[in-house]
Protein backbone atom coordinates (compact mmCIF):
# COMPACT_ATOMS: atom_id res chain seq x y z
CA UNK A 1 0.00 0.00 0.00
CA UNK A 2 2.56 2.76 -1.21
CA UNK A 3 1.08 6.08 -2.94
CA UNK A 4 3.25 8.48 -4.89
CA UNK A 5 3.74 11.34 -2.95
CA UNK A 6 2.28 13.61 -5.85
CA UNK A 7 -0.54 11.70 -5.94
CA UNK A 8 -0.77 11.48 -2.02
CA UNK A 9 -0.68 15.39 -1.57
CA UNK A 10 -3.38 15.70 -4.91
CA UNK A 11 -5.61 13.40 -3.03
CA UNK A 12 -4.77 14.90 0.69
CA UNK A 13 -5.79 18.60 -0.68
CA UNK A 14 -8.90 17.27 -2.79
CA UNK A 15 -10.43 15.35 0.35
CA UNK A 16 -9.38 18.33 2.53
CA UNK A 17 -11.28 20.86 0.39
CA UNK A 18 -14.25 18.71 0.45
CA UNK A 19 -14.21 18.44 4.15
CA UNK A 20 -14.22 22.24 4.63
CA UNK A 21 -16.57 22.62 1.48
CA UNK A 22 -19.06 19.83 3.66
CA UNK A 23 -18.77 21.73 6.96
CA UNK A 24 -19.21 24.96 5.87
CA UNK A 25 -22.25 23.38 4.13
CA UNK A 26 -23.52 22.27 7.52
CA UNK A 27 -23.38 25.57 9.28
CA UNK A 28 -25.09 27.37 5.89
CA UNK A 29 -27.52 25.30 4.86
CA UNK A 30 -31.34 26.02 5.99
CA UNK A 31 -32.58 22.54 5.98
CA UNK A 32 -30.60 20.30 8.49
CA UNK A 33 -31.39 17.14 6.93
CA UNK A 34 -29.22 18.17 4.10
CA UNK A 35 -26.59 19.40 7.00
CA UNK A 36 -26.58 15.97 8.11
CA UNK A 37 -26.30 14.14 4.43
CA UNK A 38 -23.24 17.02 4.30
CA UNK A 39 -21.85 15.09 7.77
CA UNK A 40 -21.62 11.82 5.76
CA UNK A 41 -19.53 13.31 2.99
CA UNK A 42 -17.11 14.83 6.02
CA UNK A 43 -16.56 11.58 7.64
CA UNK A 44 -15.83 10.20 4.28
CA UNK A 45 -13.37 12.93 3.85
CA UNK A 46 -11.74 12.74 7.32
CA UNK A 47 -11.34 8.81 7.21
CA UNK A 48 -9.38 9.45 3.68
CA UNK A 49 -7.49 12.35 5.15
CA UNK A 50 -6.03 9.81 8.10
CA UNK A 51 -5.42 7.00 6.07
CA UNK A 52 -3.30 9.41 3.69
CA UNK A 53 -1.31 10.51 6.70
CA UNK A 54 0.16 7.21 6.97
CA UNK A 55 -1.86 5.01 4.81
CA UNK A 56 0.14 1.49 5.86
CA UNK A 57 -0.29 2.77 9.91
CA UNK A 58 -4.33 4.68 9.72
CA UNK A 59 -5.76 2.36 7.22
CA UNK A 60 -6.75 0.30 9.90
CA UNK A 61 -8.70 2.84 11.82
CA UNK A 62 -10.11 4.92 8.53
CA UNK A 63 -11.85 2.06 7.61
CA UNK A 64 -13.12 2.16 11.32
CA UNK A 65 -14.06 5.18 11.03
CA UNK A 66 -15.58 4.99 7.92
CA UNK A 67 -17.85 1.63 8.94
CA UNK A 68 -18.87 3.03 12.35
CA UNK A 69 -19.24 6.75 12.11
CA UNK A 70 -20.74 7.19 8.56
CA UNK A 71 -21.70 3.86 8.63
CA UNK A 72 -23.95 3.95 11.83
CA UNK A 73 -23.79 7.47 13.39
CA UNK A 74 -25.02 9.33 10.64
CA UNK A 75 -26.91 7.12 9.28
CA UNK A 76 -29.21 7.18 12.06
CA UNK A 77 -29.15 10.77 12.58
CA UNK A 78 -30.48 11.17 9.08
CA UNK A 79 -32.99 8.79 9.41
CA UNK A 80 -34.25 10.27 12.57
CA UNK A 81 -34.66 13.27 11.89
CA UNK A 82 -37.22 12.59 9.57
CA UNK A 83 -39.71 12.28 12.44
CA UNK A 84 -39.66 15.94 13.35
CA UNK A 85 -41.97 17.94 10.70
CA UNK A 86 -40.12 21.04 10.03
CA UNK A 87 -36.33 20.65 9.70
CA UNK A 88 -36.08 24.48 8.23
CA UNK A 89 -34.00 26.70 10.58
CA UNK A 90 -35.02 30.25 11.39
CA UNK A 91 -31.49 32.12 10.69
CA UNK A 92 -29.91 34.29 13.51
CA UNK A 93 -26.94 36.47 13.00
CA UNK A 94 -24.71 36.74 15.79
CA UNK A 95 -22.08 39.22 14.74
CA UNK A 96 -19.55 38.35 17.16
CA UNK A 97 -19.51 34.48 16.32
CA UNK A 98 -16.97 35.03 13.16
CA UNK A 99 -14.47 36.39 15.12
CA UNK A 100 -15.27 33.90 17.79
CA UNK A 101 -14.42 30.79 15.65
CA UNK A 102 -11.08 32.56 14.45
CA UNK A 103 -9.99 33.67 17.05
CA UNK A 104 -10.47 29.95 18.63
CA UNK A 105 -8.26 28.83 15.69
CA UNK A 106 -5.85 30.83 16.86
CA UNK A 107 -5.57 30.01 20.00
CA UNK A 108 -5.63 26.34 19.45
CA UNK A 109 -2.94 26.66 16.83
CA UNK A 110 -0.95 28.85 19.35
CA UNK A 111 -1.31 25.82 21.89
CA UNK A 112 -0.48 23.24 18.97
CA UNK A 113 2.78 25.33 18.36
CA UNK A 114 3.77 25.19 22.09
CA UNK A 115 3.26 21.79 22.51
CA UNK A 116 5.34 20.35 19.45
CA UNK A 117 7.95 23.07 20.41
CA UNK A 118 8.39 20.95 23.83
CA UNK A 119 7.46 17.42 23.05
CA UNK A 120 10.59 15.46 22.07
CA UNK A 121 9.87 13.12 18.93
CA UNK A 122 10.35 9.32 19.06
CA UNK A 123 12.00 7.76 15.85
CA UNK A 124 10.56 4.34 16.05
CA UNK A 125 9.14 4.31 12.49
CA UNK A 126 5.83 4.36 11.73
CA UNK A 127 4.96 0.67 11.29
CA UNK A 128 1.35 -0.99 12.17
CA UNK A 129 1.18 -4.86 13.26
CA UNK A 130 -1.96 -5.88 13.76
CA UNK A 131 -1.28 -8.57 15.99
CA UNK A 132 0.99 -6.52 18.45
CA UNK A 133 -2.34 -3.74 18.34
CA UNK A 134 -4.73 -6.38 19.35
CA UNK A 135 -2.48 -7.43 22.00
CA UNK A 136 -1.76 -4.28 23.61
CA UNK A 137 -5.44 -3.32 23.13
CA UNK A 138 -6.96 -6.50 25.05
CA UNK A 139 -3.63 -6.27 27.94
CA UNK A 140 -3.24 -2.25 28.65
CA UNK A 141 -7.38 -1.20 27.48
CA UNK A 142 -9.32 -4.05 28.41
CA UNK A 143 -11.50 -1.45 30.91
CA UNK A 144 -11.96 1.42 28.50
CA UNK A 145 -13.09 -1.15 26.00
CA UNK A 146 -15.37 -2.81 28.63
CA UNK A 147 -16.95 0.41 29.60
CA UNK A 148 -17.35 1.45 25.66
CA UNK A 149 -19.43 -2.05 25.16
CA UNK A 150 -21.53 -1.56 27.75
CA UNK A 151 -22.23 1.97 26.18
CA UNK A 152 -22.51 0.77 23.26
CA UNK A 153 -25.00 -1.94 24.66
CA UNK A 154 -27.04 1.25 27.16
CA UNK A 155 -27.19 3.18 23.23
CA UNK A 156 -28.88 0.28 21.40
CA UNK A 157 -31.35 -0.43 24.33
CA UNK A 158 -32.27 3.49 24.15
CA UNK A 159 -32.04 3.52 20.32
CA UNK A 160 -34.90 0.86 20.62
CA UNK A 161 -36.51 2.67 23.43
CA UNK A 162 -36.67 5.60 20.31
CA UNK A 163 -38.11 3.33 17.64
CA UNK A 164 -41.11 2.60 20.23
CA UNK A 165 -41.92 5.74 20.67
CA UNK A 166 -40.61 6.56 24.17
CA UNK A 167 -42.40 4.05 25.66
CA UNK A 168 -40.08 1.76 26.77
CA UNK B 1 5.45 14.92 7.40
CA UNK B 2 4.33 17.73 5.35
CA UNK B 3 0.66 15.78 5.59
CA UNK B 4 1.04 15.84 9.17
CA UNK B 5 0.93 19.78 8.80
CA UNK B 6 -1.76 20.02 6.36
CA UNK B 7 -3.73 17.80 8.59
CA UNK B 8 -3.12 20.46 11.47
CA UNK B 9 -4.46 22.72 9.64
CA UNK B 10 -7.59 21.44 7.72
CA UNK B 11 -8.55 20.47 11.37
CA UNK B 12 -8.53 23.91 13.18
CA UNK B 13 -10.26 25.61 10.24
CA UNK B 14 -13.01 23.24 10.51
CA UNK B 15 -12.51 23.42 13.70
CA UNK B 16 -12.85 27.46 13.49
CA UNK B 17 -16.36 26.33 11.31
CA UNK B 18 -17.47 24.54 13.82
CA UNK B 19 -17.45 27.19 16.90
CA UNK B 20 -19.30 29.28 14.48
CA UNK B 21 -22.26 27.00 13.78
CA UNK B 22 -22.07 26.33 17.12
CA UNK B 23 -22.29 30.14 17.96
CA UNK B 24 -24.50 31.07 15.17
CA UNK B 25 -27.63 28.99 15.80
CA UNK B 26 -30.33 28.40 18.43
CA UNK B 27 -31.53 25.10 16.20
CA UNK B 28 -30.96 21.89 18.33
CA UNK B 29 -30.30 19.26 15.29
CA UNK B 30 -27.49 22.44 13.70
CA UNK B 31 -25.72 22.46 17.02
CA UNK B 32 -25.35 18.52 17.15
CA UNK B 33 -24.23 18.77 13.58
CA UNK B 34 -21.38 21.64 14.33
CA UNK B 35 -20.27 19.87 17.39
CA UNK B 36 -19.47 16.28 15.43
CA UNK B 37 -17.64 18.75 13.02
CA UNK B 38 -15.55 19.49 16.00
CA UNK B 39 -15.36 15.95 17.16
CA UNK B 40 -13.96 15.05 13.20
CA UNK B 41 -11.54 18.07 13.48
CA UNK B 42 -10.57 16.71 17.43
CA UNK B 43 -9.72 12.77 15.32
CA UNK B 44 -7.66 14.66 12.61
CA UNK B 45 -5.84 16.73 15.00
CA UNK B 46 -4.82 13.87 17.51
CA UNK B 47 -3.39 11.62 13.98
CA UNK B 48 -1.94 14.46 12.50
CA UNK B 49 -0.33 15.38 15.78
CA UNK B 50 0.85 11.96 16.05
CA UNK B 51 2.25 11.26 12.88
CA UNK B 52 4.80 14.31 13.72
CA UNK B 53 6.06 12.69 16.82
CA UNK B 54 6.51 9.56 15.32
CA UNK B 55 3.26 7.59 17.79
CA UNK B 56 1.79 5.09 16.14
CA UNK B 57 -0.72 2.53 18.15
CA UNK B 58 -1.23 5.68 20.53
CA UNK B 59 -3.85 7.27 18.40
CA UNK B 60 -5.43 4.96 16.95
CA UNK B 61 -6.41 3.33 20.45
CA UNK B 62 -7.31 6.77 21.43
CA UNK B 63 -9.72 7.39 18.74
CA UNK B 64 -11.40 3.76 18.65
CA UNK B 65 -12.54 5.38 21.83
CA UNK B 66 -13.06 8.84 20.71
CA UNK B 67 -15.66 7.57 17.99
CA UNK B 68 -17.43 5.06 19.77
CA UNK B 69 -18.04 7.50 22.14
CA UNK B 70 -19.50 9.72 19.86
CA UNK B 71 -22.11 7.08 18.36
CA UNK B 72 -23.43 7.23 22.05
CA UNK B 73 -23.43 10.79 22.20
CA UNK B 74 -25.27 11.24 18.81
CA UNK B 75 -27.78 9.01 20.40
CA UNK B 76 -28.03 10.22 23.52
CA UNK B 77 -28.30 13.82 22.20
CA UNK B 78 -31.00 12.83 19.47
CA UNK B 79 -33.11 11.41 22.39
CA UNK B 80 -33.19 14.82 24.70
CA UNK B 81 -33.31 16.61 21.10
CA UNK B 82 -36.52 14.05 20.57
CA UNK B 83 -37.91 14.93 24.22
CA UNK B 84 -37.63 18.38 23.68
CA UNK B 85 -39.33 18.52 20.59
CA UNK B 86 -42.41 16.69 22.49
CA UNK B 87 -42.43 19.08 25.10
CA UNK B 88 -41.73 22.21 23.33
CA UNK B 89 -43.17 21.20 19.70
CA UNK B 90 -40.42 23.52 18.28
CA UNK B 91 -36.22 22.62 17.58
CA UNK B 92 -35.50 26.35 18.55
CA UNK B 93 -34.08 26.74 22.21
CA UNK B 94 -35.12 30.18 23.04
Amino acid sequence: MSLTNEIQYGLFIFFSVISIASAIFIVRQKNVFYSSIALAFLGISVAVLIALINPSAYAFYSAFHFLLYVGSAVVFLSISLLVFKTLTVKEINVPWAGITAVVTGAILFLILIVTFYNTPTVSTGLTFNLQSFANIFLEKYWFPALIIIIALLTTMIEALSLARGGKG
Amino acid sequence: MILGYMGLVVSLILISVGVYGLLNSRNLVRILLSSEIIVNASILIIFSASSLIGRVYLPIYFSIFAISMALVEIVVAFAVIFLYYKIKGTLEVE
